[in-house]
């Protein structure tokens, strides 16, 4: 995908989304911002901020302002770009690094070549934006970035006009239609394509299949087969161990915390796999009852070993097996 | 992008939290019982690693608070938990089939090519499945818009991986244990058969 987005830029700039190119305006624009992470959430950001902006301020929350950055001065967010965003942020700032990372000094240069042409068109194209637009996420998308341009003028290294107007203007690409109406939804069709890419990454198995139907339907088959893994691996657990605090010792005994896993089984196998199990869980479930009595007082003796045997990866197993020994022989087994 | 050790790992110490609030109690003896706490506090344990940030989450937090407040509350922190609770989240998009099929009879009567019938026809799958999406990922029916439930979806996915990983390795991990404490017993043939019914779907 990046190579075929550097390729496109070198041979044709007009041929870049319209995604990519509001996208590399705000980098061009504030170079010290990070634009990953600032690109995608000031897109999210704009749709979300209507809906959200509502419980937000409901719940007075101080949550990290991942989707209320309409309302909120830019410095802020300037400056802690990271830190706030936990979990989500991050991971998709990994994704959106591989994406926009290595087309970022490229679209400067085909932005500034842009720039140089038509720059009436280019105005007469943001009055129509302004005025035509009915909606309120483009309004709210112009107005935002107009606050972060006032705000870095300082620091951004932009020399040519623009500035003026401080929009960020989109233009519509050669052959097709210039209405603020289509444009807009030509990005929103953009970004849609974009997060099903990413999808198409996530799934396994929806390399092959293009159209948004069918892989719609992947993701549907896989997150309820994710869903009813949970379900009965939880059940799983509950019979396996008559106690619910367990873990402790058991995880940090194995390898839980050092390697990183990979979800294994595809759609498919774990369909066909399901029925299967949850027939034979329920049937299990009296023979693992009755033969487990034995073991509770085991169990709870066991508790008191050190978790902090997790890091001894290779000595526990050995710690284990002489200490359960030891249990054993006092139960007199 | 697959889920990272360090999720996993905060996933499982928020697990054990909850878990520990059902320590006291453990007459719990039913399995159900046992299968429903395990699974309710990992799924708060997930929905709060995401701190309110994602839609699905606070779905998620909102529909366990229903079937145990007592758990949510501990494992939440203090003011955080309360806001969570007790805000509402948008109201659910409700479609009133008889207006929606009106108008769609009403738009059939002008003549259309056969193009554009097959793009209806795309259209109209691809519209019945974002609707069995958002059936599927909790929250689903609160969000509007097609790129919000998208990136919800993106995120939702990694956590049920995280979660996936973590209690499969505990699993293994627990029946390894039971391999090892059982092997010299006489109750070993009865853990074996059982242990032969779980192969085929221990991977």
């Amino acid at each position: 995908m990046n190579g075929a987005i550097g390729g496109d830029l070198l041979l044709n700039c007009t041929d870049m989304s319209v995604l990519e190119r509001q996208r590399a305006h705000l980098k061009y624009f504030n170079p010290s911002f990070d634009s990953p992470l600032a690109g995608f959430f000031a897109d999210s950001s704009m749709i979300n901020g209507g809906e959200m902006d509502g419980f937000l301020a409901t719940a007075g929350l101080n949550l990290p302002m991942i989707y209320g950055e309409t309302t909120v001065e830019v410095d802020p967010r300037m400056s802690i770009p990271l830190e706030t965003t936990l979990g989500t942020g991050n991971f998709k700032k990994r994704k959106f690094d591989t994406v926009t990372k290595d087309c970022n000094e490229k679209k400067k240069m085909m932005n500034r070549e842009e720039v140089t042409e038509g720059e009436e068109e280019e105005k007469s194209k943001i009055t129509e934006l302004n005025n035509g637009s009915p909606k309120s996420i483009k309004k709210m998308k112009i107005k935002a970035k107009k606050e972060e341009n006032n705000c870095s003028n300082d620091s951004s290294k932009v020399t040519k006009e623009l500035e003026k107007t401080d929009y960020i203007h989109v233009r519509a690409r050669r052959g097709q239609a210039t209405d603020s109406h289509s444009i807009a939804e030509r990005v929103r069709r953009e970004k849609i394509s974009e997060r099903m890419k990413f999808l198409q990454d996530l799934v396994p198995g929806c390399d092959k299949i293009t159209g948004k139907a069918g892989m719609l339907d992947e993701i549907i088959n896989y997150v309820q087969s994710l869903q009813r893994q949970i379900e009965f691996l939880s059940m799983k657990l509950a019979v396996v161990n008559p106690r619910p605090d367990f873990d402790m010792d058991d995880i940090f005994a194995k390898e839980v915390v050092s390697t990183p896993m990979t979800v294994v089984p595809s759609p498919e196998m774990v369909h066909s796999g399901y029925s299967h199990e949850m027939v034979n869980s329920g049937y299990s479930n009296e023979m693992v009852n009755s033969g487990y009595v034995h073991f509770n007082p085991m169990q709870q003796v066991e508790t008191s070993s050190d978790p902090l045997s997790c890091f001894n990866n290779g000595q526990a197993p050995s710690m284990w097996d002489s200490h359960v020994q030891n249990l054993y022989g006092s139960l007199g087994v | 992008m697959q889920p990272t050790s360090s999720m996993n790992e905060e996933f499982l110490k928020k697990w054990q939290m909850g878990l520990q609030i059902f320590r006291p109690s453990i007459d719990n003896t039913s399995v159900h019982e046992r299968k429903k706490a395990i699974k309710l506090s990992a799924d708060v344990a997930m929905a709060s690693l995401r701190k309110g940030t994602t839609c699905w989450s606070r779905a998620l937090i909102e529909k366990t608070a229903t079937e145990d407040n007592f758990l949510v509350r501990q494992m939440l922190s203090g003011i955080k938990a309360e806001a969570l609770i007790n805000k509402k989240l948008p109201k659910k998009i409700v479609c009133h089939r008889k207006i929606v099929r009106r108008s769609k009879k009403i738009l059939r009567r002008k003549s259309k090519s056969a193009s554009e019938e097959a793009a209806a026809k795309a259209k109209r799958l691809v519209k019945r499945r974002t609707q069995g999406l958002r059936n599927v990922v909790p929250g689903g029916e609160l969000m509007s818009n097609d790129v919000l439930l998208l990136q919800e979806t993106l995120d939702y996915i990694v956590s049920l991986q995280t979660q996936v990983n973590v209690m499969r390795s505990i699993v293994d991990a627990a029946e390894a244990e039971i391999e090892r404490t059982v092997c010299c017993s006489e109750n070993a043939i009865v853990i074996r058969g059982w242990r032969d019914y779980s192969k085929p779907f221990c991977t």
